[in-house]
Protein backbone atom coordinates (compact mmCIF):
# COMPACT_ATOMS: atom_id res chain seq x y z
CA UNK A 1 0.00 0.00 0.00
CA UNK A 2 1.29 3.40 -1.10
CA UNK A 3 1.71 5.44 1.94
CA UNK A 4 0.52 8.84 2.76
CA UNK A 5 4.04 11.36 2.80
CA UNK A 6 4.96 14.25 5.65
CA UNK A 7 7.01 16.46 3.48
CA UNK A 8 9.08 19.35 5.50
CA UNK A 9 9.85 22.54 3.26
CA UNK A 10 12.63 24.54 3.86
CA UNK A 11 12.53 27.86 2.90
CA UNK A 12 15.71 30.16 2.97
CA UNK A 13 16.09 33.67 2.47
CA UNK A 14 19.92 34.69 1.48
CA UNK A 15 21.27 31.26 2.77
CA UNK A 16 19.60 31.76 5.89
CA UNK A 17 16.87 29.42 7.28
CA UNK A 18 13.60 31.60 7.36
CA UNK A 19 9.71 30.54 7.41
CA UNK A 20 7.63 32.24 5.37
CA UNK A 21 4.13 34.29 5.82
CA UNK A 22 1.86 35.21 2.81
CA UNK A 23 5.16 34.16 0.77
CA UNK A 24 7.54 36.93 2.50
CA UNK A 25 10.10 35.95 5.22
CA UNK A 26 9.23 36.22 8.32
CA UNK A 27 11.10 34.65 11.06
CA UNK A 28 14.78 33.47 11.39
CA UNK A 29 15.05 29.91 12.13
CA UNK A 30 17.95 29.35 14.30
CA UNK A 31 18.24 25.90 16.09
CA UNK A 32 18.98 22.75 14.11
CA UNK A 33 15.19 21.37 14.89
CA UNK A 34 14.59 18.97 11.78
CA UNK A 35 14.75 15.25 11.94
CA UNK A 36 16.10 13.79 8.82
CA UNK A 37 15.12 10.47 9.78
CA UNK A 38 11.38 10.46 10.73
CA UNK A 39 10.38 12.82 7.88
CA UNK A 40 9.24 11.58 4.42
CA UNK A 41 10.77 14.04 2.19
CA UNK A 42 12.76 17.74 2.22
CA UNK A 43 11.64 20.32 0.03
CA UNK A 44 14.20 23.37 -0.01
CA UNK A 45 13.34 26.69 -1.71
CA UNK A 46 15.20 29.41 -2.27
CA UNK A 47 12.90 32.31 -1.32
CA UNK A 48 15.49 35.22 -1.68
CA UNK A 49 14.47 38.92 -3.92
CA UNK A 50 17.40 38.70 -5.53
CA UNK A 51 18.98 34.90 -6.09
CA UNK A 52 22.38 33.60 -5.61
CA UNK A 53 22.25 30.45 -7.19
CA UNK A 54 25.61 29.36 -5.89
CA UNK A 55 25.20 30.07 -2.62
CA UNK A 56 21.67 28.02 -2.51
CA UNK A 57 23.65 25.26 -4.18
CA UNK A 58 25.94 24.86 -1.19
CA UNK A 59 23.15 24.89 0.85
CA UNK A 60 21.78 21.73 -1.13
CA UNK A 61 25.44 20.01 -1.34
CA UNK A 62 25.22 20.26 2.66
CA UNK A 63 22.21 18.64 2.80
CA UNK A 64 22.29 15.95 0.58
CA UNK A 65 25.82 14.62 2.40
CA UNK A 66 23.35 13.82 5.13
CA UNK A 67 19.76 13.24 4.37
CA UNK A 68 18.71 9.90 3.58
CA UNK A 69 15.45 10.93 1.77
CA UNK A 70 14.35 12.35 -1.42
CA UNK A 71 15.05 16.18 -1.35
CA UNK A 72 13.59 18.76 -3.69
CA UNK A 73 14.90 21.84 -4.90
CA UNK A 74 13.09 24.99 -5.87
CA UNK A 75 12.41 28.91 -5.86
CA UNK A 76 13.44 30.39 -9.26
CA UNK A 77 14.69 27.97 -11.31
CA UNK A 78 14.58 29.38 -15.13
CA UNK A 79 16.50 26.75 -17.39
CA UNK A 80 17.96 23.62 -17.78
CA UNK A 81 21.35 24.26 -17.02
CA UNK A 82 20.52 25.63 -13.26
CA UNK A 83 17.80 22.34 -13.40
CA UNK A 84 21.35 20.11 -14.30
CA UNK A 85 22.92 22.02 -11.57
CA UNK A 86 20.74 21.58 -9.13
CA UNK A 87 20.74 17.19 -9.42
CA UNK A 88 24.52 17.53 -9.48
CA UNK A 89 24.43 18.88 -5.70
CA UNK A 90 21.97 16.04 -4.77
CA UNK A 91 18.65 17.20 -5.53
CA UNK A 92 16.26 14.32 -6.42
CA UNK A 93 13.46 16.46 -8.08
CA UNK A 94 13.53 20.00 -8.52
CA UNK A 95 10.03 22.14 -7.62
CA UNK A 96 9.35 24.34 -10.99
CA UNK A 97 7.37 27.57 -9.88
CA UNK A 98 5.73 30.13 -12.94
CA UNK A 99 8.29 30.52 -14.64
CA UNK A 100 6.69 26.94 -16.38
CA UNK A 101 3.80 29.45 -17.54
CA UNK A 102 5.86 32.25 -19.02
CA UNK A 103 8.70 29.52 -20.61
CA UNK A 104 6.14 26.14 -21.51
CA UNK A 105 9.34 24.59 -23.08
CA UNK A 106 10.95 23.70 -19.68
CA UNK A 107 8.93 21.01 -18.37
CA UNK A 108 8.98 18.74 -21.70
CA UNK A 109 13.35 19.51 -21.78
CA UNK A 110 13.30 18.57 -18.07
CA UNK A 111 11.18 15.47 -18.50
CA UNK A 112 13.34 14.14 -21.67
CA UNK A 113 16.43 14.23 -19.52
CA UNK A 114 15.37 13.39 -15.93
CA UNK A 115 12.23 11.82 -16.52
CA UNK A 116 8.68 13.31 -15.34
CA UNK A 117 8.97 12.01 -11.39
CA UNK A 118 12.06 13.99 -11.56
CA UNK A 119 9.61 17.02 -11.77
CA UNK A 120 6.96 18.55 -8.96
CA UNK A 121 4.71 22.00 -10.18
CA UNK A 122 4.05 24.42 -7.77
CA UNK A 123 0.65 26.10 -8.57
CA UNK A 124 0.31 28.75 -7.02
CA UNK A 125 -3.43 30.36 -5.69
CA UNK A 126 -5.04 32.73 -3.88
CA UNK A 127 -8.58 33.37 -2.58
CA UNK A 128 -9.69 36.54 -3.55
CA UNK A 129 -13.02 38.08 -1.47
CA UNK A 130 -13.37 34.40 -0.13
CA UNK A 131 -14.79 33.19 -2.92
CA UNK A 132 -13.05 32.64 -5.93
CA UNK A 133 -9.66 31.30 -6.57
CA UNK A 134 -6.64 32.97 -8.62
CA UNK A 135 -3.30 31.48 -10.29
CA UNK A 136 -0.78 33.88 -9.25
CA UNK A 137 2.80 34.04 -10.81
CA UNK A 138 6.08 35.87 -10.37
CA UNK A 139 6.63 35.11 -6.36
CA UNK A 140 2.66 35.87 -5.81
CA UNK A 141 3.01 39.19 -7.48
CA UNK A 142 0.44 39.01 -10.20
CA UNK A 143 -2.75 37.42 -10.35
CA UNK A 144 -4.01 35.99 -13.60
CA UNK A 145 -7.53 35.03 -15.18
CA UNK A 146 -5.74 30.83 -16.05
CA UNK A 147 -8.18 28.04 -14.82
CA UNK A 148 -6.40 26.07 -12.43
CA UNK A 149 -7.29 22.75 -13.68
CA UNK A 150 -6.83 23.36 -17.39
CA UNK A 151 -2.69 24.70 -16.23
CA UNK A 152 -1.87 21.56 -14.34
CA UNK A 153 -3.92 19.56 -17.18
CA UNK A 154 -1.20 20.96 -19.72
CA UNK A 155 1.89 20.52 -16.91
CA UNK A 156 0.61 17.16 -16.62
CA UNK A 157 0.74 16.73 -20.63
CA UNK A 158 4.06 18.27 -20.70
CA UNK A 159 5.72 15.96 -18.85
CA UNK A 160 5.67 16.86 -15.05
CA UNK A 161 4.99 13.64 -12.20
CA UNK A 162 3.44 15.68 -9.53
CA UNK A 163 1.60 19.19 -8.54
CA UNK A 164 2.28 21.11 -5.58
CA UNK A 165 -0.94 23.36 -4.63
CA UNK A 166 0.76 26.11 -2.83
CA UNK A 167 -2.29 27.87 -1.09
CA UNK A 168 -0.61 31.45 -0.82
CA UNK A 169 -3.09 33.69 1.24
CA UNK A 170 -3.11 30.44 3.85
CA UNK A 171 0.63 30.61 3.81
CA UNK A 172 1.86 31.12 7.53
CA UNK A 173 -1.92 31.06 9.38
CA UNK A 174 -1.45 28.09 10.86
CA UNK A 175 -5.19 28.00 10.36
CA UNK A 176 -5.34 24.70 8.42
CA UNK A 177 -5.35 23.47 4.75
CA UNK A 178 -8.29 25.01 2.20
CA UNK A 179 -9.77 21.32 2.55
CA UNK A 180 -13.12 22.34 0.67
CA UNK A 181 -10.98 23.88 -2.55
CA UNK A 182 -8.10 20.89 -1.96
CA UNK A 183 -10.87 18.58 -2.15
CA UNK A 184 -12.47 19.54 -4.79
CA UNK A 185 -9.31 20.52 -7.32
CA UNK A 186 -7.36 17.01 -6.05
CA UNK A 187 -10.03 14.44 -7.39
CA UNK A 188 -9.89 16.48 -10.87
CA UNK A 189 -5.68 16.24 -11.35
CA UNK A 190 -4.56 12.75 -12.49
CA UNK A 191 -1.37 13.14 -11.07
CA UNK A 192 -0.23 12.60 -6.93
CA UNK A 193 -0.66 15.98 -5.61
CA UNK A 194 1.03 17.33 -2.81
CA UNK A 195 -0.71 20.54 -0.62
CA UNK A 196 1.22 23.69 1.40
CA UNK A 197 -0.09 26.60 3.09
CA UNK A 198 -1.66 26.37 6.29
CA UNK A 199 -0.94 23.44 8.42
CA UNK A 200 -0.84 24.13 11.87
CA UNK A 201 -1.36 21.45 13.86
CA UNK A 202 -1.56 17.56 13.32
CA UNK A 203 -4.81 17.23 13.27
CA UNK A 204 -4.80 19.79 9.90
CA UNK A 205 -2.62 17.06 8.36
CA UNK A 206 -4.46 14.15 9.43
CA UNK A 207 -8.03 16.21 8.21
CA UNK A 208 -6.32 16.22 4.67
CA UNK A 209 -5.81 12.96 4.08
CA UNK A 210 -9.13 11.63 5.79
CA UNK A 211 -11.07 14.32 3.64
CA UNK A 212 -8.85 14.92 -0.01
CA UNK A 213 -7.47 13.00 -2.06
CA UNK A 214 -4.13 14.99 -1.80
CA UNK A 215 -1.14 12.12 -1.37
CA UNK A 216 1.51 14.59 0.37
CA UNK A 217 1.12 17.44 3.07
CA UNK A 218 3.62 19.94 3.50
CA UNK A 219 4.27 22.65 5.94
CA UNK A 220 7.01 24.45 7.30
CA UNK A 221 6.01 26.39 10.34
CA UNK A 222 4.22 23.99 12.57
CA UNK A 223 7.42 22.52 13.36
CA UNK A 224 8.88 25.85 14.89
CA UNK A 225 5.87 26.26 16.96
CA UNK A 226 5.59 23.33 18.34
CA UNK A 227 7.39 20.98 20.86
CA UNK A 228 6.33 17.83 19.36
CA UNK A 229 8.82 15.83 17.16
CA UNK A 230 7.40 14.65 13.55
CA UNK A 231 7.84 10.80 14.95
CA UNK A 232 5.38 11.83 17.17
CA UNK A 233 3.13 13.38 14.76
CA UNK A 234 3.26 10.09 12.22
CA UNK A 235 2.61 8.14 15.08
CA UNK A 236 -0.42 10.57 15.57
CA UNK A 237 -1.51 9.55 12.38
CA UNK A 238 -0.94 6.66 12.15
CA UNK A 239 -3.40 5.81 15.27
CA UNK A 240 -5.57 7.59 13.05
CA UNK A 241 -6.12 4.67 11.04
CA UNK A 242 -3.71 6.66 7.87
CA UNK A 243 -1.44 4.97 6.08
CA UNK A 244 2.18 6.06 6.68
CA UNK A 245 5.54 5.28 7.17
CA UNK A 246 6.57 5.39 11.14
CA UNK B 1 37.30 -4.06 -2.11
CA UNK B 2 35.67 -0.92 -4.35
CA UNK B 3 32.38 -0.71 -5.84
CA UNK B 4 31.83 0.59 -9.00
CA UNK B 5 29.40 2.79 -9.65
CA UNK B 6 28.46 3.86 -13.27
CA UNK B 7 28.24 7.51 -14.11
CA UNK B 8 26.26 7.93 -17.23
CA UNK B 9 25.95 12.03 -16.23
CA UNK B 10 22.27 11.27 -16.39
CA UNK B 11 20.91 11.85 -12.32
CA UNK B 12 21.77 12.20 -9.38
CA UNK B 13 24.93 10.13 -8.76
CA UNK B 14 25.42 12.35 -5.27
CA UNK B 15 22.69 10.71 -3.13
CA UNK B 16 24.11 6.55 -3.93
CA UNK B 17 27.83 8.24 -2.75
CA UNK B 18 26.84 9.88 0.50
CA UNK B 19 25.23 6.54 0.90
CA UNK B 20 28.02 4.15 0.75
CA UNK B 21 30.38 6.76 2.49
CA UNK B 22 27.87 6.82 5.58
CA UNK B 23 28.29 2.56 4.91
CA UNK B 24 31.92 2.71 4.68
CA UNK B 25 32.11 1.24 1.40
CA UNK B 26 34.78 2.38 -1.14
CA UNK B 27 33.35 3.26 -3.79
CA UNK B 28 34.85 3.90 -7.64
CA UNK B 29 32.77 6.26 -10.29
CA UNK B 30 32.86 4.33 -13.34
CA UNK B 31 32.15 6.98 -16.64
CA UNK B 32 33.86 4.52 -19.14
CA UNK B 33 35.00 0.87 -20.12
CA UNK B 34 38.38 1.33 -18.84
CA UNK B 35 37.20 2.59 -15.48
CA UNK B 36 35.58 -0.82 -14.85
CA UNK B 37 38.65 -2.49 -15.36
CA UNK B 38 39.27 -5.22 -11.99
CA UNK B 39 35.86 -4.41 -10.17
CA UNK B 40 34.54 -6.54 -8.08
CA UNK B 41 30.93 -5.60 -7.58
CA UNK B 42 29.71 -2.90 -9.88
CA UNK B 43 26.13 -0.79 -9.01
CA UNK B 44 24.07 0.43 -11.84
CA UNK B 45 21.70 3.74 -10.90
CA UNK B 46 19.22 5.44 -12.97
CA UNK B 47 17.68 8.02 -13.06
CA UNK B 48 15.96 9.22 -16.16
CA UNK B 49 14.47 8.17 -19.27
CA UNK B 50 14.74 4.03 -20.96
CA UNK B 51 15.22 5.29 -24.46
CA UNK B 52 18.29 8.64 -23.49
CA UNK B 53 20.03 6.03 -21.18
CA UNK B 54 20.74 3.21 -23.76
CA UNK B 55 21.60 5.42 -26.31
CA UNK B 56 24.28 6.83 -23.40
CA UNK B 57 25.46 3.56 -22.01
CA UNK B 58 26.30 1.71 -25.72
CA UNK B 59 27.78 4.94 -26.54
CA UNK B 60 30.51 4.63 -24.12
CA UNK B 61 30.50 0.63 -25.17
CA UNK B 62 30.00 0.05 -20.91
CA UNK B 63 26.87 -1.97 -21.94
CA UNK B 64 29.16 -4.57 -23.57
CA UNK B 65 31.66 -4.30 -20.27
CA UNK B 66 28.51 -4.96 -17.76
CA UNK B 67 27.52 -8.01 -19.63
CA UNK B 68 31.18 -9.61 -19.66
CA UNK B 69 31.55 -8.32 -15.81
CA UNK B 70 28.26 -10.79 -15.37
CA UNK B 71 29.49 -13.38 -16.91
CA UNK B 72 33.13 -13.37 -14.85
CA UNK B 73 30.47 -13.56 -11.49
CA UNK B 74 30.82 -9.95 -10.70
CA UNK B 75 28.03 -8.77 -8.79
CA UNK B 76 25.54 -6.23 -10.35
CA UNK B 77 22.56 -4.30 -8.63
CA UNK B 78 20.21 -2.36 -10.82
CA UNK B 79 18.44 0.79 -9.26
CA UNK B 80 14.81 1.86 -10.56
CA UNK B 81 15.71 2.95 -14.73
CA UNK B 82 19.35 0.69 -13.95
CA UNK B 83 17.41 -2.29 -12.80
CA UNK B 84 14.75 -2.04 -15.80
CA UNK B 85 17.36 -1.94 -18.19
CA UNK B 86 18.62 -5.23 -17.47
CA UNK B 87 15.88 -6.55 -19.15
CA UNK B 88 15.35 -7.41 -22.90
CA UNK B 89 13.41 -4.29 -23.95
CA UNK B 90 10.87 -0.88 -22.61
CA UNK B 91 7.74 1.08 -24.33
CA UNK B 92 8.96 3.88 -22.89
CA UNK B 93 8.85 6.73 -25.23
CA UNK B 94 8.38 3.88 -28.04
CA UNK B 95 10.48 0.28 -27.99
CA UNK B 96 13.78 0.61 -26.87
CA UNK B 97 16.11 -3.05 -26.35
CA UNK B 98 17.75 -3.31 -22.94
CA UNK B 99 20.77 -5.17 -22.11
CA UNK B 100 18.75 -9.08 -21.82
CA UNK B 101 20.68 -9.41 -19.08
CA UNK B 102 17.63 -10.60 -17.28
CA UNK B 103 14.60 -12.00 -19.72
CA UNK B 104 11.33 -10.18 -19.41
CA UNK B 105 10.01 -6.97 -20.86
CA UNK B 106 9.45 -3.24 -19.14
CA UNK B 107 6.06 -1.07 -19.47
CA UNK B 108 3.59 1.35 -18.01
CA UNK B 109 2.08 0.83 -14.79
CA UNK B 110 -1.04 2.00 -16.51
CA UNK B 111 -0.68 -1.44 -18.21
CA UNK B 112 -1.62 -3.72 -15.48
CA UNK B 113 -4.46 -1.74 -14.38
CA UNK B 114 -5.39 1.31 -16.67
CA UNK B 115 -6.77 3.20 -13.48
CA UNK B 116 -3.00 3.87 -11.46
CA UNK B 117 -2.35 7.04 -11.35
CA UNK B 118 1.63 7.58 -12.50
CA UNK B 119 4.36 8.27 -11.53
CA UNK B 120 4.29 5.48 -8.79
CA UNK B 121 5.80 8.08 -5.93
CA UNK B 122 6.35 7.50 -2.85
CA UNK B 123 6.86 5.13 0.68
CA UNK B 124 5.68 1.87 -0.49
CA UNK B 125 6.51 -1.73 1.35
CA UNK B 126 7.90 -5.26 -0.06
CA UNK B 127 6.42 -8.33 0.38
CA UNK B 128 9.04 -10.97 0.29
CA UNK B 129 8.28 -13.72 -1.76
CA UNK B 130 12.09 -15.14 -1.29
CA UNK B 131 14.41 -15.24 0.77
CA UNK B 132 17.37 -13.65 -0.02
CA UNK B 133 20.70 -11.97 1.35
CA UNK B 134 20.00 -8.76 -0.17
CA UNK B 135 16.96 -8.06 2.27
CA UNK B 136 18.76 -9.80 5.42
CA UNK B 137 17.88 -8.06 8.91
CA UNK B 138 15.23 -5.46 6.84
CA UNK B 139 11.81 -7.13 8.11
CA UNK B 140 9.30 -8.26 5.72
CA UNK B 141 6.35 -5.34 4.07
CA UNK B 142 9.60 -2.82 5.10
CA UNK B 143 8.96 0.65 3.47
CA UNK B 144 11.31 1.83 0.74
CA UNK B 145 11.07 4.76 -1.70
CA UNK B 146 9.48 4.66 -4.96
CA UNK B 147 9.41 6.96 -7.70
CA UNK B 148 8.86 5.50 -11.32
CA UNK B 149 6.10 5.23 -14.17
CA UNK B 150 6.88 1.94 -15.80
CA UNK B 151 7.56 -1.57 -14.34
CA UNK B 152 9.12 -4.75 -15.59
CA UNK B 153 6.73 -7.50 -16.53
CA UNK B 154 6.74 -11.40 -18.22
CA UNK B 155 10.23 -12.37 -16.52
CA UNK B 156 10.51 -15.73 -14.84
CA UNK B 157 8.89 -15.92 -11.13
CA UNK B 158 11.63 -17.37 -9.98
CA UNK B 159 13.84 -14.74 -10.23
CA UNK B 160 11.21 -12.64 -8.26
CA UNK B 161 12.29 -12.07 -4.39
CA UNK B 162 9.71 -8.51 -3.74
CA UNK B 163 6.30 -7.40 -5.18
CA UNK B 164 4.64 -4.49 -3.78
CA UNK B 165 1.09 -3.20 -4.47
CA UNK B 166 -0.03 -0.46 -5.58
CA UNK B 167 -3.62 0.59 -5.28
CA UNK B 168 -4.95 -3.12 -5.44
CA UNK B 169 -2.27 -4.38 -8.19
CA UNK B 170 0.75 -5.93 -7.69
CA UNK B 171 4.31 -5.22 -9.34
CA UNK B 172 7.71 -6.82 -9.21
CA UNK B 173 10.00 -4.59 -7.03
CA UNK B 174 13.23 -6.84 -6.91
CA UNK B 175 14.62 -9.41 -8.28
CA UNK B 176 17.84 -11.79 -8.04
CA UNK B 177 18.69 -14.07 -11.29
CA UNK B 178 22.30 -15.36 -9.47
CA UNK B 179 24.71 -12.70 -9.91
CA UNK B 180 22.18 -9.97 -10.70
CA UNK B 181 19.83 -8.00 -8.82
CA UNK B 182 17.76 -5.28 -9.49
CA UNK B 183 15.29 -3.13 -7.12
CA UNK B 184 12.40 -0.71 -8.43
CA UNK B 185 13.28 1.31 -5.81
CA UNK B 186 15.86 3.56 -4.13
CA UNK B 187 17.43 2.32 -1.61
CA UNK B 188 19.72 5.40 -1.26
CA UNK B 189 16.67 7.15 -0.51
CA UNK B 190 15.25 4.60 1.65
CA UNK B 191 16.50 5.99 5.10
CA UNK B 192 17.37 2.28 7.22
CA UNK B 193 16.03 -0.07 5.02
CA UNK B 194 17.55 1.40 2.60
CA UNK B 195 21.24 1.27 3.99
CA UNK B 196 20.55 -1.52 5.03
CA UNK B 197 19.88 -3.21 1.53
CA UNK B 198 23.05 -1.37 0.64
CA UNK B 199 24.90 -2.92 2.71
CA UNK B 200 23.81 -6.62 2.55
CA UNK B 201 24.77 -6.26 -1.21
CA UNK B 202 28.57 -4.86 0.03
CA UNK B 203 28.73 -7.92 1.59
CA UNK B 204 27.45 -10.52 -0.51
CA UNK B 205 30.19 -13.20 -0.81
CA UNK B 206 31.47 -13.92 -4.69
CA UNK B 207 29.58 -16.49 -5.78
Amino acid sequence: MLKKRVIITLTFNNGVLFRTKNFNPDYRYTKNFIDLWSIDELMIIDVSKRKNFKKFQNIIKDFSRNCFVPITVGGGIKDIDQVNQCFNNGADKILLGSESIKNPKLISLVSKKFGNQSIIQSVDFKKIDNKSYKIMCQSGKRLTNIDIIKLCNSYINKGVGEILLNDVSNDGSLLGYDLKFLKKISKKIKCPTLALGGAGKWEHILEIFKKTKIQAACTQNIYHFTEESILSAKRFLKKNNIDIRV
Amino acid sequence: MKIGLIDLNTGNMGSLVSAMKKLNVDVKICKSKEDMIGIKKLILPGVGAFKDFMKKIKTKNVDKEIKKLSMENVSILGVCLGFQILFDQSMEHGFTQGLSMVTGKVDSLTTINKKLKIPHVGWNSCKYDKKNPLFDGISDYSDFYFTHSYCVKEHDKKIRIAITEYDGSNFTSAIASKNVYGVQFHPEKSQFNGLRLLKNFSELSQC
